[in-house]
């Protein structure tokens, strides 16, 4: 989605347990639900 | 990120706007989610700059990762933070970019608003400016910034690929965006996709 909105250069972090330890924890095990942090660049 | 959906725009960002107001004005209610200082901790954020900030500042924090960890911010940048809450992201921004730079936060819900401008007074923090509005139609010109971060929020749109596409635009060529968001390993069916409770719980 992001290369096809035109950004380049697109990296993504290590999984982050965002939920664990959280009530909504048991929904994120189920779908394997982690925090990420992305990197892109417009061209230019 | 879920795939795009058949969710209804409107009721969704309701929904959003309801939960997320909760967590600006009862920060230490429980929630399905972690939320301020340990939260903060847990991401890897700086505790130099976390400890720095006041609890207002922090206590209604609930991003999903760390938009800073993969390039830092430079001084003097023009920041926009999509999605800004209660402003914690705008408060680590505003410090990293320092007196010459800019910060400029956008959200939709009153009381985080609120919340954020008001912090941002009682920290003195004159280089960032909260507007409301949306993702999908951010208020700023084009090309105006050199980085866009964004935490958690762009999951919450149910039309992401025009959230980009605003994000693109009021990015200067050559600018970065970095944000942070949730994503599945396991296939969501569609029943789950098309629940809107699960969207925001």
């Amino acid at each position: 989605m992001l290369l096809d909105s035109g950004f380049e250069d697109v990296q993504i972090g290590p999984p982050v347990d965002t939920f664990g330890g959280a009530s909504g924890e048991t929904n994120a095990r189920q779908f394997g639900v982690y925090g990420y942090a992305f990197l892109a660049r417009k061209p230019g | 990120m879920q795939e795009e959906s058949q969710v209804n725009s409107d009721e969704l960002r309701a929904q959003v706007k309801e939960k997320y107001r909760a967590v600006a004005v009862a920060p230490d209610a429980e929630y399905h989610f972690h939320t301020g200082r340990p939260l903060a901790a847990r991401l890897g954020y700086d505790s130099a700059i976390t400890d720095s900030l006041s609890d207002a500042a922090v206590e209604s924090f609930a991003g999903v990762g760390n938009p800073f960890s993969l390039r830092a911010l430079q001084q003097g940048e023009k920041i926009v933070d999509a999605g800004s809450g209660s402003g914690f992201d705008c408060f680590v921004a505003a410090t990293l970019v320092g007196d010459q730079g800019q910060v400029v936060g956008v959200d939709m819900t009153e009381e985080m608003l609120t919340k954020s401008r008001a912090t941002a007074v009682a920290l003195g923090a004159d280089n960032i400016d909260i507007r409301e509005g949306l993702l999908e139609e951010l208020p700023l010109q084009d090309a105006w910034a050199d980085v866009v971060i964004s935490n958690g929020v762009i999951n919450l749109c149910s039309d992401k690929q025009r959230a980009f596409a605003e994000i693109f635009r009021v990015l200067k060529p050559g600018g970065h965006l970095q944000f942070a968001d949730i994503a599945n390993s396991e296939p969501v069916p569609q029943s789950a996709i098309n629940n809107i409770d699960l969207w925001t719980s």
